[in-house]
Order: structure tokens, then sequence, then C-alpha cells
């Protein structure tokens, strides 16, 4: 297998990762735990065959990168994890969800294998020039799932020259993080960003964005949403709003990418902003990522459960910037309460 | 096996593993012993605990009990097979009663989340080691660990009251009473303490707790060498003062240090004493006041850092036995030879010594550790893909123990023996000492199936 064997010796196994793995909180043994995980892929270099509970332990990583955060050692378990997957996945070795998840990707170009137009929120087509500064790349949540945000989304962006390509495609996060090639996706969209002649391509969502940002070439300049927003908010009109709200860092946009401030700032422009108990760099991961609400969705829930815990007291809502979060946030109890970033500005700004 | 797999499951349920993955994960701690165990069970009561070693004890299962797995000598690797007993699920805080100043827990509370429920009630459990953050009360006990504030709050022995435990053939005692202290008969509690789980499995632990220190001041003192660090710790115990913690970081650890906080504003040019003193904000004034006065003699710089600076600090202190891979990504910490203790007096000439071995064998070397209670941390790191960098280290390694040794001290002052030093307890000892351990080892687990192949028994 080629993985990395210097950083998997970087571990010095000394544990501090079951402190913080959500997962092993949620589990307790060793195998849902970093450390674990780096173990068996130590094991799966020496000879250790990969079997259904080892694909299990490496597929139930949601790449949160708290790990990495703490790592006293310095290493990046979220990588590591990745490439063992795409290893596995090469020796044709995945479970069935991470099978089905890449069947409707590679067949419809998005994750729920969706056959309808990915652009059928969109009423008015004539908003869309083939050529414009600022591409905003919907992602497939967004495009299928929350389309009210996606409108919302593109309704702020718009005025500043941003336009969507006509056959945008899956990011290729899904398929990257769970082993699989997204080559063809990434061509196919970076093809048609080139096309419209775009300085910056705008995501919405922290799956998207991180993908954009790392795996894309690196051309292509990328901002959030909240990146965005937050250096034209004077020219967003926001009214105040009497409402008090708390914002739940989304691992990828957070810990992958270090955006804490700006989203921040644009809560403050609106409305008050309650803090959860944990955040930022320390944030809670809601449990969605890597994988593991397609592929193990009662220990995602679990996951997202926790979280919630954090959530203040006497909140109006939980905002954020992550489609996933707000699909495993709500699907954990908290149901309409949780809200992207774009909903809320575009509460401000009617 | 399948027989074996079905008692067991008869007796925790679902809690029970023999996968290739899951056996894997539990084949050691962060030293180099490994063994592959044959189940990994994880019991949740005393009772189950006592049905898993009768049957081990039917069946002649070899049985290792781990808690968090952070252990650096091996403790935990199930060097013979059988079935490592992840004893972490059995975290609960039975009892906080502060009127007695005690606490009864499972030995699966992490000691962090311990300290966090005594408190708000302004008390705490003293030892604190390194992987406070993550370790168990359990394994704790079971390795006579201690930490930091052990040059004054002492270790782990100074607080256990009374300890329940499974005996081999699945009989269970209290070796104590809920009492401060107590003269009745042998001490069978500070004899479990520290036995790593050769002479039986602690269920239940009931701990003294004191009372949080309302002010605490650190003292950083830099020094031209280590040697003159030890000189001035040496006239500081000597003029009466105790510190709640007293550290020594060389050089190399400093750089680390400042890889894990860059803000840290701490010398680097010289080695590092941190004084830590706690009490009344009076005696913590004047204690510091006393402690700069005697360094400055010697140090090159002395000052007093507080609140949150004083939290980074150790914060990071807290870390930096792992993060050496953060100065040369190439090399990783490898634990040996790194938890040695002489008498406090001797400490500059153990650090000169271990500073002649690293430097002979051209291994590199990041010395830190309770200088206080003589007790010194060497970091070796290598290149783990090297042949030649491992026999070195080896050799490190083994000059590095017989030297403490030869200093009249210890091969481990608080990581345990584990099978990493096994070899060495007879001669740290002597015979008669370990003719003794072993009598006692074969009274109360004559079949040898509790964590075999330890500790040189």
């Amino acid at each position: 297998m080629n993985l990395d064997l210097k950083a998997i010796n970087q571990c010095v196994r000394c544990g501090s990762c079951r402190t913080f793995c959500p997962v092993f909180e949620q589990s307790g043994w060793e195998s849902a735990n970093t450390r674990g995980r780096i173990m068996i892929i130590k094991g799966l270099t020496c000879g250790l065959r990969p079997d259904s509970h080892i694909l299990n332990s490496l597929n139930s990583c949601t790449t949160c990168g708290i790990c990495t955060e703490n790592c006293p050692a310095g290493i990046n378990p979220p990588e590591l994890i990745e490439s063992a997957r795409r290893e596995l996945v090469l020796l044709g070795k995945m479970t069935a969800q991470q099978a089905d998840l890449s069947r409707n990707i590679y067949a419809r170009g998005n994750t729920f294998g969706d056959s309808r137009d990915r652009l059928s929120w969109l009423k008015d087509r004539s908003f869309l020039t083939k050529k414009a500064d600022y591409v905003y790349f919907v992602g497939c949540m967004n495009s299928y799932r929350y389309t009210d945000t996606a409108a919302n989304t593109f309704a702020l962006l718009r005025p500043f020259g941003t336009t969507i390509i006509p056959e945008e495609q899956c990011c290729g996060s899904p398929l990257l993080r769970t082993g699989f090639d997204a080559r063809r996706f990434i061509d196919k969209n970076c093809m048609q960003i080139e096309d419209a002649g775009a300085q910056t391509v705008i995501s919405g969502c922290a799956g998207c964005y991180t993908t954009l940002k790392k795996s894309y070439p690196h051309s292509i300049e990328v901002q959030s949403v909240p990146e965005f927003l937050s250096e034209r908010i004077s020219e967003l009109n926001l009214k105040p709003l009497d409402l008090t709200v708390t914002y739940h860092d989304p691992c990828h946009l957070g810990r992958h990418n270090k955006i804490y401030e700006q989203p921040r700032q644009i809560i403050e422009a609106i409305c008050r902003l309650k803090e959860m108990k944990t955040n930022k760099k320390d944030a809670r991961c809601c449990g969605g990522g890597g994988g593991v609400r397609s592929g193990y969705r009662d220990l995602s829930l679990q996951m997202a459960k926790k979280r919630l815990e954090d959530v203040p007291e006497d909140v109006d809502f939980i905002v954020t910037t992550c489609p996933l979060c707000i699909r495993n946030l709500r699907d954990a109890g908290a149901g309409e309460k949780v809200i992207d970033l774009a909903d809320l500005v575009a509460m401000a700004t009617r | 096996m399948t027989d074996i797999m079905q008692e067991l499951k008869e007796i925790v349920g679902e809690s029970v593993s023999s996968s290739p993955g899951e056996r894997c994960c539990y084949a050691g701690d962060a030293s180099q012993i490994t063994g592959m165990p044959d189940f990994v069970v994880r019991p949740q009561s005393t009772s189950q605990v006592s049905r898993i070693l009768r049957l081990c004890s039917k069946r002649l299962i070899a049985v290792t009990a781990r808690g968090a797995g952070t252990g650096l000598a091996g403790g935990c690797s199930p060097v013979r097979g059988g079935i490592v007993l992840d004893m972490s699920a059995m975290n609960r805080i039975l009892e906080i009663d502060i009127e007695n100043q005690q606490v009864i827990v499972e030995p699966g509370v992490v000691a962090e989340k311990l300290n966090s429920a005594l408190r708000p009630y302004g008390f705490f459990f003293p030892p604190d080691p390194g992987s406070l953050a993550m370790c168990t009360i359990g394994g704790m006990i079971s390795n006579n660990s201690s930490g930091m504030r052990s040059v004054k709050y002492g270790t782990v022995r100074n607080y256990v009251l009374d300890l329940e435990v499974v005996l081999a053939d699945g009989k269970v005692l209290h070796t104590g009473k809920k009492v401060l202290k107590s003269s009745a008969g042998y001490d069978l509690t500070r004899l479990f303490v520290g036995s790593e789980g050769t002479l039986g499995i602690i269920t239940q632990a009931g701990l003294k707790i004191s009372p949080l220190p309302s002010a605490r001041k650190l003292i950083l003192a830099c020094f031209e060498e280590a040697e003159i660090a030890g000189q001035a710790v040496i006239e500081i115990f000597a003029s009466g003062i105790t510190p709640s913690a007293c550290e020594i970081l060389d050089r190399t650890t400093l750089q680390v240090l400042k890889l894990c906080d860059p803000l840290l504003a701490i010398p680097e040019d010289g080695d590092i004493i941190l004084f830590e003193v706690d009490g009344t904000e009076q005696s913590t004034s004047e204690a510091a006041e006393q402690i700069c006065q005697i360094s400055q003699h010697t140090a090159k710089s002395v000052r007093i850092a507080l609140g949150r600076e004083m939290d980074s600090i150790w914060a990071a202190r807290r870390l930096v036995g792992a993060a050496i891979s953060r100065l040369d990504p190439s090399k990783t910490r490898i634990y040996m030879g790194e938890d040695v203790g002489v008498p406090i007096k001797e400490i500059p000439a153990l650090i000169k010594k271990v500073q002649q071995i690293t430097t002979k064998l051209d291994i590199p070397a990041m010395k830190y550790g309770h200088i206080g209670d003589g007790n010194l941390h060497v970091a070796l790191f290598i290149d783990v893909m090297s042949e030649e960098q491992w026999q070195k280290l080896q050799l490190a390694a083994d000059r590095i123990h017989r030297a403490a040794m030869e200093l009249g001290g210890t091969v481990s002052s608080e990581h345990g023996i584990g099978l990493a030093r096994a070899h060495y307890l007879p001669e740290q000892m002597g015979d008669e000492a370990f003719i003794v351990m072993r009598s006692i080892k074969n009274a109360l687990d004559s079949q040898g199936i509790l964590n075999p192949g330890k500790m040189g028994l």
C-alpha cells in the first residue's frame, strides 16, 4: 500500500486524541479513536488484512480535524485516514455505503443520484451571464435540498457580478473524503469556471470550499460566502434584527481553513451573537462529515445531539455555513432552528 | 477460541471483540512493547470482572488490564496474548464526600474529569501526570504515577485509601476503609498501588482529595547550563522552600515548547527551571521572592509569570514529551530510558552523565522533568527507519538506566516497569527483595495469569 510511513511513525501513540475525537467519545473502543485508526493503518502496511471492522474504523472518522488541532506530535490524521481509504478503494475494499455514494455521484454528478435539473430552484435564468467576475458554486446540498438557501445566497452575490456555471457538477468532496477519484468532476467544473472568465469562485458549503481550495488548481481563487460578504458588509444595507443567535463552526471552514471571524462579523452586524460552549478551533463536530452521515447515520446523529448540548440557552437560531451541518443538526432535533448564514443575511436585507 | 468468545459474550454482551483490527489497536501503549491479544473486553461492573477472571483462571487465559493505554513501559501490552481488559468503560464517579475529603471512583475515570468534578467544591486530586487529560485513575494507581506537582504533593500512593480488587480467582476484596489513616494489618492498599495489574484488577478506588490552593505563582529562572540549574534547585530546597512544582527544561525542550506555542515568552538561550509555588497570596509572594533572590546569583535571568501566561506555559509543558517531532519531522520520540530518578543532590551528576552518553552516541535528546524530586525525563528521538539509530537508541537508554542506578537511583520514577524495564528490576531491588516480590506474586496469582511477563515476574 502506498501510505506515508513517515507520517504514520510520527504518531507516538500518546493517546491525547482520546480526549478530543468525537467518534471515540460515542464508542469507547480504541478502533474508533484516532490513535487506533493510525495503528490500524500501520498494521495495513505490515500485512493486516482489511475486513469490515477495519473499514468501519477508518470510515467512521468525520475528518473533523480536532485531533490535528490538538496532536502534540503535530501530525494530520485526517490526511492519513483519507489516504488509507483511497488505497483500500483502489484494492476494491469499501463499505456498501461508500459504493452507493460513489455510484450516485459518478452516475448523476450529485451525491443524491438525483436526475432533476440542478438549477431547478432558479426561476429566472436571465440572471445567468456567460461571463462574470465571480462564480457562485452552489454545491449538491443547496442545489437539491436547501434550494431557498441557494436562492438567498445567489440573490446576495448577484449584485456584485456573480454567475453560476451552467453544468455544475459535484465538487468531488464526498468522493475525495471517502477514497475515490474525483478528477473528472474537478476538470469539468474547472473548465466552466475558466469559460466564465471568473477571478473567484464563491462557495456556501464548507465541504465544497475546502475541496475547491485544496484540490482544485491553485490558479482559481476561492472564497467562502462569509469571507466574501464580510468584505462587503457596508454594501449589503443590513437592517438590525432583534434576535440572539449562536454560530456553529463547520469543521471544514473553521479548523481546516481557519475561517472563524468573518461569519461572526456578519452576524454581529445584524444581531446578537452568543457563543457555543465549544467554538472556533475547539468546536465540536456536527458528526456529518467524512462520509459518516451517509455511512453511519445513528453514530452521526449521536454526535450531532452532543453538539446541540453546546448551544446556549435562549437563542433564536443556530447559524452555520455548511448545509451538511444544517442537515445533521436539524435531524438530531434542532429542526428549523438551524439556518444558513445566507438565510440570516437575507432576513436582514428584506 | 469460539467457546471462550461465547462465554465472554454471556458475561459482557457485545462489549467483547476478537476482530483483528480491534486487537491491533490494543496491542500496546506508547512504548515499543507490543503483543496481540486474542480478545478485547470492556467490562462495566465489578461482577463482570470477577466472572471474567473466574473464566480466565479456569481456562488459564492471560489477562492484561488497561486504562487509557497512555503508559510508557508496555505495562498494558498483552505480551502473552489472552484478554485485554479495557477498564475505561467503568468510568463513574461514585461519591464525592467533601466532609470526609474523599472520593470513590471507578478505575476508568479520567483524571482531569475527576478534577473538573471536584473544582466547584474547591478540591482536587493532586497527582498530575502530563497525560492528565486522558489517563485513567486505574492506570495511575497501577503505575503509582505522579507528575509535576509530586515534589510537594507526592505520588498517587499518598492518596489511595481503599481499593476494591478482583483477585486472579475472581474473589473480590477491599484493601482499606473510608478513613484517612489506619494501622490495621498489612498495608494491602499500598501493595496494589504500583503493581501494574500483576496482583489483581482494581475495580474501585477510595481517594483522598486536597483543597485547591488559592494562589499560584510561577518563577522562570534561566541558567547557562543544566548542571548550574541543578545546583540552584538544591540550594532552594536546602533553604526550606518546598515549591509545588520544580521542572527543568533544557534548550532543546524550550525550542519544542516554542513550536507548540509560538507566543510563549520564554528564554531560549539556556536551560530553564520552572518553580511553582502555591498557597495563599501572601505566602506565594514571599516564596516567589525568596526563590528569585536565591537563584539570581547563578541564573542568567529570573522572572515571575502569573495568570494566563503561567497557564500557557504549563499547557505547553504538558505537551512537550510527545511534541519532539515538531522540531524535526523526520524523527520520532521513542520512550526508552525516559523516566530515571536519583537523589536530588545527584541531579547535576545525572544530567552530566546523560549529556555525555547522548553526545558520545550522537543521538539527539531533550531533557526535561521533575528535577525537584530527582526525576529526569530524557526524550531520545530518532529516524525510526534507520536500524543504526535504533541500535544507538537502545544503547543510550541502557546506559542512562545504569547511570541512574549507579547514582543510587531508580530506572522508573513514575512511569512504571512494564516489560521495557523489567530486566533492571532484580538488579535495582537486590536479590532478596525481588524474591519477596516474587513470593507475593505467587501467593496472589499462583497460575501467573495476571499481566504475565511484566516486572520481571
